[in-house]
């Protein structure tokens, strides 16, 4: 294959392959290729949950399948869904609380008129 | 290990050896291996000729670092993993000179190089199918960051508590503060997307990766795609000129595309044309 003798050199996008970092060799020679069934058999399953162990991704497995953009979904520091939820939480608490001062205000007002 | 390299096929500092498997090629010639030493401790990389015509690259590995036992430790250690993954992808990326590879995920292992014959020939049609697959492409990384910039001051929760105003002021800089939010968020979605469709319009495959958390990209990025393309030789400068011409084409939106390449075709080489 020429392309490995670098048919373009690829500058100014990125390293060359060789330097590339760990997380992206390994998220390529652990689930691909064809598997063959060894005489000495590590399961893929425990390489990948060690990767997750290690940190190396903090995205779940369900949002991976998800085609990689819609990931923020589940994200609450960057999700629509879930920042609208907090918002409104924190809405919500807010009211309650200036509820809560108006009533005291005007008990006051009503004590200080009884006075 | 640091055992001096034994001859092909003999045993490896003691207690047996296994024999690895690194990748499959679709010709001969151990030359482009010669700078390429494999896993430590192990000896020389060779070629095992397999009907096909097909070649496997394999060395021999010492059972008492490379049985169940041990390499499930070793690839417990961060270290120890990250030498095995970096000299798997040596070898491979070395047998992919001047000749078509299918890689074999890392850690491959047979008792002897007939058993890894026999097994590897089991798989001849799906290797053969693979090679038609991929030959004259390479793969290509595609992956788009966005800055994560701090929040704008004087915008911060601490001072819109302490600014004057009623509570519902302080509930309407809220909800604009989100609002601005999510438009950042969509359109950089909306970018990234289009920034693929783009690429992708010059691959022949393309499949989508979980995008690596802010450990690998630090906290001043956030990456929102993570693409791997399969993409003709002849092609590669229409995709690098697609993905260059998108820099800067988003405005508000501080996008950062990288495309990395060429590899060996990892992501596109998991069976017979899926």
């Amino acid at each position: 294959m020429s392309a490995l003798d670098g048919p373009f050199d690829g500058a100014p996008y990125g390293p060359p392959p060789a330097t590339a970092n760990l997380a992206d060799i390994l998220e390529r020679i652990l689930d691909k290729g064809i598997v063959i069934a060894g005489d000495i058999k590590i399961d893929l399953l425990d390489i990948e949950l060690l990767t997750i162990r290690l940190r190396l991704f903090v995205s779940s497995v369900e949002t991976a399948k998800k085609a990689g953009i819609d990931w923020w979904e589940t994200d609450p520091a960057l999700s629509t869904r879930a920042a609208e939820s907090a918002l409104a939480q924190e809405n919500r608490e807010l009211r309650d609380r200036l509820a809560q001062l108006e009533g005291r205000t005007a008990r006051r007002a009503r004590v200080r008129e009884e006075a | 290990m640091t055992a001096p390299t034994p001859a092909a096929g003999t045993e490896v500092a003691g207690g047996g050896s296994l024999v690895c498997v690194f990748a499959v090629r679709d010709r001969p010639g151990a030359a482009a291996l010669a700078g390429t030493s494999g896993h430590a401790g192990g000896g020389p990389l060779r070629l095992l000729e397999l009907p096909g015509p097909l070649w496997a690259v394999v060395q021999d590995v010492p059972a008492a670092d490379f049985g169940e036992e041990a390499l499930r430790q070793r690839l417990a250690a961060p270290r120890d993993l990250e030498a095995c993954a970096r000299a798997h992808h040596a070898v491979v990326s070395a047998a992919a000179v001047g000749a078509c590879v299918v890689p074999l995920p890392l850690a491959t292992l047979f008792t002897d190089a007939d058993r890894a014959a026999s097994a590897l020939d089991g798989q001849r049609t799906r290797f053969l199918g693979v090679v038609d697959r991929v030959a004259g492409r390479s793969e290509w990384a595609l992956k788009v960051h966005v800055e994560t910039a701090p929040p704008p001051r004087g915008d911060s929760t601490d001072a819109a508590t302490k600014a004057p105003g009623s509570g519902l002021a302080y509930l309407d800089r809220v909800r604009d503060r989100q609002r601005d939010r999510h438009a950042r968020q969509d359109a950089a979605v909306r970018a990234a997307r289009h920034v693929f469709e783009a690429a992708a319009a010059h691959a022949a495959d393309a499949v989508h990766r979980r995008p690596h958390g802010v450990e690998i990209t630090g906290r001043d990025r956030t990456q929102i795609l993570n693409a791997a393309l399969l993409v003709d030789d002849a092609r590669v400068p229409d995709l690098v000129g697609a993905v260059r011409a998108l820099d800067g084409a988003f405005p508000g939106v501080d996008l950062r595309t990288d495309l990395s390449g060429p590899w060996v075709p990892y992501s596109f080489t998991g069976g017979a044309g899926s």
